[in-house]
């Protein structure tokens, strides 16, 4: 029998019938341990949430559970540390005596436990749901859970699969941000959907493994400005923020763009590519409505420098940017702009040699993350591209976190900014004036 | 005495045994020998002159009397019952439960209403899956993959159809034999027995002949896989001639997950395993790969404790599941012996049955100390497929039969690679056994199964043909078996 509540009364247009499952790699993988890296220890109190949205039509109709399921298996054998759980190093018995008090070091085991599934049912039609710009909708489609209280039973990645009543689909993935950064979550869902149709995708590369970086910066050492540090964290991997955080997500047309490309044409320094023109915008937007006192923000980009190659990895760089003197809220788009293009101060060796527990996206500043680079439209399953992707967070601070995805057709981009909730209203009030055209 | 001395007796035994086995014809060359020297003594005048002597009626009577006995020796003998082939249910990787999944899934079961396995439970069971000798790729079905698993009949169904259909296709592929040329199915399942029954279900599918003779065994535990071979045997001594009766053995884990947490009954989530096969008898020698030589079985059922043994019932939560009592590997050591008394006389070469009936007359005339005699089996079979019921069975069968490491191999192999498959154990074992090239024309298997009842069921074959292909459950993970399994499985 299915233990889903049926007795209790269903929100009409809610997400529900969740019904949970889990996918094991096809081989035993045997007695193999994934060591994380200290960027990626960084990172672990964020969980990436992305949402990928298919039309209904034949083809989707054709893609029942099993058929997204079966090819899972093998997919898992290459991907086998994310199929693992996170335990903590044995205890140094001899040497000294390392702190009595000090955390042990976490790593991932490579014990096949798996990744969850998810199935859920919503009775709206797809297109509804979409217009209908819920903030936080990313919630109900990712599973939103986190490492932790127990983290051995903890799986590092849950895929939700929501039916919609017209036969759209909804594939929402839930990753631990520690095992690996948005390119590297992308390319892995990739890979999946490679197999799915047939083609065999690019080896993984999981060599050379990760090491504790030399010259570690002492204890006692305040955290760099990008990020704030947090805890000490025990089992429980999620900060939670004093005030409940919303994901909101809105599209940058091509027609705003080119407006905003305009506006910094007469500057000398008009080096400012898409990002940084977008983001700008949020930061001004954001400032506005908390009424100033955003002057320093934290950017997360894809590296412009080439990443190793390894197929898990956190390798984006962190850096801050404080704005010079005046209010953004003030200041002209194109001016913010230039600051993000010219004057960011990169922190990425200092914030992963760092000791304590932090919070990168909004834990200090206001964090502005580049996805631009990633491919996220390119999870076709069957041939069947998704119409609409959307990328949020868990985990974030209060400061709040803004992310700059490609749009469908790759020509304007898609924003989702993770605030407080009480902060989305103000948001939406605000971005009607900045986003007209005229 | 010494060391020498044993060590002479033991150069002796061979030609003991020779003497023994060959008793009749040790016996009889000297008489032929005296009748022939007899014979040439008296002369072949003589002889003739005695011959004409003798009345015509004394000699018709002699000859029709011993002619007449000869055909009703052949007509009341019963017909050999041939194997033609037999295929196993080959695992998915899609079914594959690594130990750490199963225990993760014991755990988040402990959050649903109306299971109370707990903490301690799920530390029990942690225990016994690393003592267990099983490896991380035995398989459950789908439905066990959910959290809560599924318990229901479509559910049960599924996996039944998964399991016994490709386990047929692949037979029906080997053998090349079409459905409607089967007169007898007989199917066992205990612990699953749904309305139309599982014989319906293949008669359903595969279109069968609406005179088939179909029998559903259920209830009838861990061994029921021989017992169906006896039964299908039975049916075809009253059958045409030439026909052929498909069994098929599996078990249903699907209904069966037990969600309490008395720890008699957490044994069996923790060993069941899916698996099954369908095997093809007939009376036909035509492309026949094995000679059904015995099957001999026992009950101990009428002893209290064997009786309750193992036993399906409702713990105090009113959870239901089998509950396994403590002295299981004694009552098992029990049935084993009463087996072994049964099937020794039927298989076992003279000598043997000499050197055990004297030491059995010696424990009783002479010495209440002297050792009983352990038959040796591996003088009646070259191979040995025991129901792989779990490590302490094994173990303990590898100690009363005193079998060595090699011959428990299959069982222990099958045991770490598919599970307890119940009554489809053995023949994972002997597939096992096919795949590493070990049988050979004329070889002697022997199957043991225990189960519920408290039963203990054996069955002799002797290989015709060892088997043509490599293809079997075995296929993709013989290469690397065998492993060396250890005590503890850490995690």
């Amino acid at each position: 029998m299915v233990f889903e509540q049926e007795q209790e009364e269903v929100a009409p247009g809610a997400v529900h019938g969740h019904r949970l499952s889990t996918v094991v790699p096809s081989s035993v993988t045997g007695e193999v341990d994934y060591a994380l890296a200290d960027a990626d220890l960084a990172f672990k109190l964020h969980y990436l949430r992305g949402v990928y949205y298919y039309p209904p039509g034949e083809v989707a109709r054709g893609l029942a559970t099993k058929v997204l399921k079966d090819p899972m298996f093998p997919w898992l054998d290459d991907y086998f540390p994310v199929a693992g759980r996170v335990r903590r190093a044995e205890q140094e018995a001899a040497g000294g005596e390392g702190d009595a008090g000090a955390p042990r070091r976490p790593y991932i085991k490579c014990n096949d436990c798996g990744v969850r599934i998810v199935e859920a049912k919503c009775d709206r039609d797809m297109d509804e749901w979409l217009r209908d710009d819920a903030p936080d909708r990313l919630r109900q489609l990712c599973y939103d859970k986190v490492l932790g209280p127990e983290l051995f039973f903890s799986p590092l990645l849950y895929v939700q699969i929501t039916n919609f009543k017209c036969g759209g689909l909804a594939l929402g993935f839930s990753w631990a941000h520690l095992i690996g950064d948005v390119p590297s979550a992308v390319t892995c869902f990739n890979k999946w959907a490679q197999i799915l149709s047939g083609k065999k995708p690019e080896d993984t590369v999981l060599t050379p493994l990760n090491k504790p970086v030399q010259g570690q910066s002492p204890a006692g050492v305040t955290a760099p400005r990008s990020v704030k540090q947090v805890g000490p964290i025990e089992d429980h991997w999620l900060v939670s923020a004093g005030r409940d955080m919303a994901c909101y997500s809105f599209h940058v047309s091509d027609a705003v763009l080119k407006k905003l490309q305009q506006q910094q044409k007469g500057r000398h320094d008009a080096a400012a590519g898409t990002f940084e023109l977008v983001s700008a915008l949020a930061w001004q937007t954001v400032a506005k409505i908390r009424g100033g006192d955003v002057d320093t923000v934290t950017v997360v980009r894809t590296g412009a420098a080439a990443r190793s190659g390894k197929s898990l990895a956190n390798e984006m760089t962190v850096g801050y940017v404080a704005s010079a003197g005046s209010s953004p809220a003030k200041t002209d788009v194109a001016e913010l702009a230039a600051l993000l293009a010219k004057n960011v101060v990169d922190e990425t060796a200092a914030v992963a040699a760092f000791q304590g527990d932090v919070l990168v996206y909004g834990g200090a500043n206001l964090t502005l993350m580049d996805m631009e680079q990633v491919n996220v439209y390119a999870l076709e399953i069957k041939g069947l591209r998704p119409v609409h992707v959307e990328y949020g967070m868990d985990g974030v601070g209060e400061e709040g976190a803004v992310l700059v995805q490609p749009d469908a057709d790759g020509r304007g981009r898609l924003v989702t900014a993770v605030l407080p909730r009480d902060e989305i209203d103000s948001l939406r009030a605000a971005l009607g004036t900045a986003l007209q055209v005229a | 005495m010494g060391s020498s001395a044993a060590h002479q007796l033991k150069q002796l035994k061979p030609l003991y045994q020779h003497v023994v086995n060959n008793f009749v014809a040790v016996l009889a060359a000297p008489l032929a020998v005296a009748a022939v020297v007899n014979a040439a003594r008296v002369g072949p005048d003589e002889l003739l002159g005695r011959l004409q002597a003798l009345r015509a009626v004394h000699v018709f009577l002699a000859v029709f009397v011993a002619a007449a006995a000869a055909t009703l020796y052949v007509m009341l003998r019963p017909r050999s019952v041939y194997l033609v082939d037999y295929a196993c249910f080959r695992t998915r990787p899609n079914c594959r439960v690594p130990f750490a999944t199963f225990l993760e899934h014991a755990k988040l079961v402990t959050f649903v209403e109306g299971a109370s396995i707990d903490e301690r439970s799920v530390r029990f069971m942690t225990r016994l899956l690393e003592r267990s000798g099983l490896g991380e790729e035995t398989c459950l079905p789908p439905a066990h993959h959910y959290i809560p698993p599924y318990r229901n009949m479509e559910a049960s169904r599924a996996e039944v159809e998964l399991v016994i259909f490709s386990a047929i296709d692949d037979l029906l592929a080997k053998t090349g034999i079409s459905p409607n040329a089967i007169d007898i199915l007989v199917v066992n399942c205990s612990l699953f027995a749904p309305i139309p029954s599982f014989t319906d279900m293949i008669i359903h599918r595969y279109g069968m002949r609406p005179d088939i003779r179909n029998v559903h065994l259920s209830g009838m535990g861990c061994s029921a896989g021989l017992i169906s071979v006896g039964l299908a045997k039975n049916f075809l001594q009253v059958a045409p001639k030439g026909a052929h009766a498909l069994v098929v053995s599996t078990e249903t884990i699907t209904p069966n997950y037990y969600v309490g947490k008395e720890r008699a009954m957490l044994l069996p989530n923790c060993l069941f395993r899916m698996g099954g096969a369908a095997v093809l008898l007939s009376t036909s020698r035509a492309r026949a790969r094995f000679r059904l030589a015995r099957v001999v079985r026992t009950l101990t059922g009428a002893q209290d404790s064997a009786y309750r043994c193992v036993f399906q019932e409702e713990d105090g939560e009113g959870h239901r599941g089998i509950n396994l009592s403590k002295d299981l590997m004694t009552i098992a050591g029990d049935a084993l012996k009463a087996n072994i008394t049964a099937i020794g006389p039927l298989v076992l070469p003279a000598s043997e049955q000499l050197l055990f009936a004297l030491s059995f007359i010696a424990r009783r005339v002479v010495n209440r100390h002297v050792k009983p005699y352990l038959p040796d089996f591996r003088t009646a079979f070259e191979h040995f497929c025991i129901h792989a019921g779990g490590r302490a069975v094994i173990d303990e069968l590898q100690r009363s039969l005193g079998l060595s490491d090699q011959d428990v191999e299959a069982s222990r192999m099958a045991l770490h690679r598919f599970g307890n498959t119940s009554s489809s154990s053995v023949w994972y074992e002997l597939a096992y056994i096919e795949a590493k090239g070990r049988m050979r024309r004329g070889d002697r298997v022997w199957m043991i199964g225990f189960g519920s009842g408290f039963k203990c069921n054996s069955a002799a074959w002797e290989c015709i043909a060892p088997a043509r292909t490599a293809e079997g459950p075995w296929a993709e993970s013989i290469s690397r078996y065998p492993v060396d399994i250890p005590e503890v499985l850490k995690h």
